[in-house]
């Protein structure tokens, strides 16, 4: 029991001492702002001031924020009423702190401090050391300020973009934003002769909106603080810097570093978290209870030159330009930078595919020229068998020859012995001559007729033709070796035009070698009715087929498809090659060979070749 | 038309040839008859005047060679001159082996196919005469009777009266009467004559072998 009473003791102690430390570092603090919570660029203060507080503070910070709205339009009437408002909303709880936020914060609180909390101490911060007055300061109040440089700012500008001749310059119409105006003018005297300078500060703000869309050539804008508009219109937040910077054709200056990346190329700006940071650690010890008065800040100034790398590459602001030791901050990040290895395996891929490409286009090429070449052999091939037909036939084309030959001869001796005679018998000599004419048109048709089977052809060129054609041309050619070898060749089947597409040369070697073949078949054969048929007709699939039918002995049924092989022959006296040229003329033109025997005897060739269908009827 | 002129018998199967080697003949003063095949002129020819064939080797139904050999068997006396447009030499040979008067190449000129075909003409004549003078020869021994020619068989080979009766079966004195009506028909006076006639028909190697 009596440790138990013990141990409760112990327990309330120390959530005694907790509280009491709690309440130790809890500490309320007034934040007064200049014109509202959220006008730039005090609003990034605020922020950075809260956060840098409670990063460096241990304890706990409430905050009381009270914008001085009076600020944005008019300066002095109402204020005493304000201060009044104050006191007496701090009556009770006076706060542990003041804060008093920008320049117009600043100066309400300096010209109401002996009415506004004597004892309380305050902080003035985020202003310019030239809106510290100072005279109405209290041994209770410390000051972190800092130094606008704006000759600094111009100087800026001339240097990054020398050719820089108009400067525009934004600035609000606020009590405060004039008093900035006129120290710009102040300022920027000593420029006038390298720089025209455009005030804007009058105007609304559209129209300001309209003049930096339309700048001359070689301007820049000087953007500086913008509350309030001259038509008394507040602007909260970053949207007018953004607003300018969407509209602008020119390059965007400023002298707070808040504004980079809002659209301002950058340069020597004034360095808003160092200030936060700096007023944090001010009010840090004054609420350690530090005395105010003894703790001194040095006001600080532009820090160095910071820009924005998207702005620089829009201005074709070269970085060699810049001053030394500057920091580009928003630098574009290259499609490389961002996406190097998926660029690298592109790249990779599409180098492999290159060389596959390549690869292939060379493997088609030598096909090409193999095939060609192959082609150019066939010709050769094709020609050497016709020159072996010709050898072949030239018994029976001389036999032939000699017959209109024989005529001529006998007829011309005729007519010499009958003009020897004394009655000349003109109207026979008149007969004589006629024939003698018509023999010799018959022995011209027989030798272009074995022409035809020397003629050599020169390339490999197709055209169109009749296929109907070629078999009436090799009829012609194989007339003598039928007459002397006692066969018949009919012509059966389709009259109308038979166009194909091919070399007509190769289309009646392959017809004239299936002819011959089927002559030579017979002639082992006895059969006294000797007969081959050509046929020609139209197929399905819009091929035409040519048949080669005999009545001879037939092809052994094991041979009927090793008739078309290199060097195979049934024949005694062949070498195999007719039927393979014929197959090898056939696959160029995208046609086929076959052979059957006929159920009434005899063997039958075929082949096909594809119609030309523009041409088929 | 005159039936002393020699008929050409020219059988070849192309007509323009006909044509000019018939009118050239014709205007050599030969008698011509042309035929487009074999058949037709086996058909068609009367082959027993004086003449000759002209004969292509190349032809459609029976060849040159063909009808050469089936006249042979058929007992033809027309000399044959074979004309061919491509004149191989196997076929050469063969044609003249079995009988060919000449084997010429188109085109002919009538200066070798003129006294070529003379040549055929002449020997036909030659061939004629000898046969005219046998067929005078048989129609004498046509007129004699079986039994005179039994006479006469004998006779020739130089059997006596005596013997022949002995073989005969027959006097001596019949065969006598025989033997002088043989001699009588035969118009001949001695039996060397009558020997001779026999050797010329042929008959004594025949009678020879029929006696045995």
């Amino acid at each position: 029991m009596g440790r138990l009473l013990h141990g409760v003791a112990a327990v309330l102690l120390w959530t005694v001492a907790m509280l009491d430390g709690a309440l130790a570092s809890h500490k309320r603090v007034l934040l007064l702002e200049s014109f509202g919570r959220d006008f730039a660029p005090f609003n990034r203060f605020e922020s950075d001031f809260r956060e840098e507080l409670s990063l460096q503070f241990e304890g706990t910070v409430e905050y009381f924020e009270v914008p001085l709205a009076t600020a944005r339009l008019w300066q002095g009437t109402g204020e005493s009423a304000f201060s009044k408002y104050l006191q007496s909303l701090f009556a009770e709880h006076p706060a542990d702190l003041i804060v008093a936020i920008g320049g117009p914060a600043a100066r309400f609180l300096e010209q109401h401090r002996q009415q506004l909390f004597a004892s309380t101490p305050a902080l003035l911060t985020a202003v310019d050391q030239k809106r510290v007055d100072g005279t109405n300061l209290s041994a209770n109040d410390a000051v972190v300020a800092n130094t606008i440089d704006l000759g600094a700012a111009i100087d800026n500008i001339l240097k990054t973009l020398p050719e820089t001749d108009n400067i525009a310059v934004v600035i609000g119409d606020s009590p405060n934003e004039r008093f900035w105006v006129d120290e710009a003018r102040r300022v920027f005297q000593r420029f006038a002769n390298k720089v025209r300078l455009t005030w804007l500060n009058d105007l609304p703000f559209d129209e300001i909106r309209q003049r930096v869309a339309t700048l001359p050539p070689h301007s820049a804008i000087f953007f500086g603080l913008f509350s309030v508009d001259a038509a008394g219109i507040a602007h909260e937040g970053f949207g007018a810097i953004r607003e300018i910077h969407a509209a602008a054709n020119a390059p965007l200056f400023s002298w707070v570093d808040a504004y980079l990346g809002m659209g301002i190329v950058g340069g020597p700006l004034l360095p808003t978290r160092e200030i936060a940071r700096q007023a944090a650690s001010t009010a840090i010890r004054i609420l350690d209870g530090e005395k105010p008065e003894n703790i001194q800040s040095p006001a600080i100034g532009f820090a160095p030159p910071v820009y924005d790398g998207r702005e620089l590459q829009r201005w074709n602001i070269k970085e060699d330009k810049l001053p030394l030791g500057s920091q580009i901050r928003f630098r574009p990040i290259t499609v490389w930078q961002q996406y190097w290895w998926q660029l690298l395996l592109i790249w990779a891929v599409v180098l492999v595919q290159g060389a596959l490409i390549t690869v292939l286009l060379l493997e088609r090429r030598r096909r090409h020229l193999a095939e060609s070449e192959s082609r150019h052999r066939l010709i050769e091939v094709a020609h050497l068998n016709r020159t072996a037909t010709a050898g072949a036939m030239s018994a029976s084309v001389a036999h032939e020859l000699n017959q209109p030959l024989g005529a001529i001869l006998n007829n011309t001796e005729t007519a010499e012995l009958l003009l020897g005679a004394d009655n000349v018998d003109i109207s026979q000599i008149r007969e004589i001559l006629e024939d003698i004419r018509r023999d010799d048109q018959r022995a011209t048709e027989i030798i272009k007729g074995f022409r035809a089977l020397l003629k050599r052809q020169a390339g490999v060129e197709t055209k169109e033709l009749d296929l109907n054609d070629s078999v009436n041309d090799v009829i012609r050619i194989v007339e003598p070796e039928a007459k002397a070898r006692d066969i018949i060749v009919t012509r059966e089947g389709e009259q109308r035009r038979l166009l194909v597409r091919a070399n007509s040369v190769h289309v009646q070697q392959v017809i004239l070698n299936l002819v011959l073949n089927a002559m030579e078949a017979m002639s082992t054969g006895t059969s006294a009715n000797r007969q081959i048929c050509i046929r020609t007709e139209l197929v399905a699939k819009g091929n035409i087929k040519l048949s080669v039918m005999d009545n001879g002995p037939g092809i052994p049924s094991d041979q009927l498809k090793r008739v078309f092989d290199l060097f195979h022959s049934t024949k005694s006296q062949g070498v195999g090659l007719g039927l393979s040229i014929a197959r090898a003329i056939l696959n160029l033109y995208g046609g086929r060979i076959w052979a059957e025997n006929n159920p009434a005897g005899g063997a039958a060739f075929f082949f096909t070749l594809p119609l030309l269908m523009a041409h088929a009827t | 038309m005159s039936s002393t002129a020699p008929t050409i018998h020219v059988i070849d199967d192309d007509a323009s040839f006909r044509t000019g080697i018939s009118r050239l003949l014709k205007a050599s003063g030969y008698q011509v008859a042309v035929y487009e095949s074999a058949h037709e002129f086996l058909k068609n020819s009367t082959r027993d005047g004086p003449g000759c064939i002209l004969l292509d080797v190349r032809m459609q139904g029976l060849s040159g060679p063909e009808l050469q050999a089936h006249l042979a068997r058929t007992g033809n006396e027309l000399p044959i001159v074979f004309l061919t447009g491509h004149a191989d030499i196997l076929t050469t040979v063969q044609a003249v082996k079995a009988g060919a008067e000449d084997f010429l190449t188109k085109p002919v000129s009538k200066r070798i196919l003129l006294p070529s075909i003379e040549r055929a003409l002449a020997r036909r004549d030659e061939l004629q005469k000898k046969n005219a003078v046998l067929d005078n020869l048989r129609a004498l021994t046509g007129s004699l009777t079986p039994r005179e020619r039994e006479v006469f068989a004998l006779v020739v080979r130089g059997k006596r009266n005596k013997q022949i009766a002995y073989e005969l079966g027959t006097s001596e004195r019949t065969i006598k009467a025989h033997r002088h009506a043989v001699m009588e028909k035969l118009q001949v006076r001695s039996v060397a004559e009558a020997a001779a006639i026999a050797e010329r028909l042929g008959l004594l190697s025949e009678s020879g072998n029929s006696s045995r």
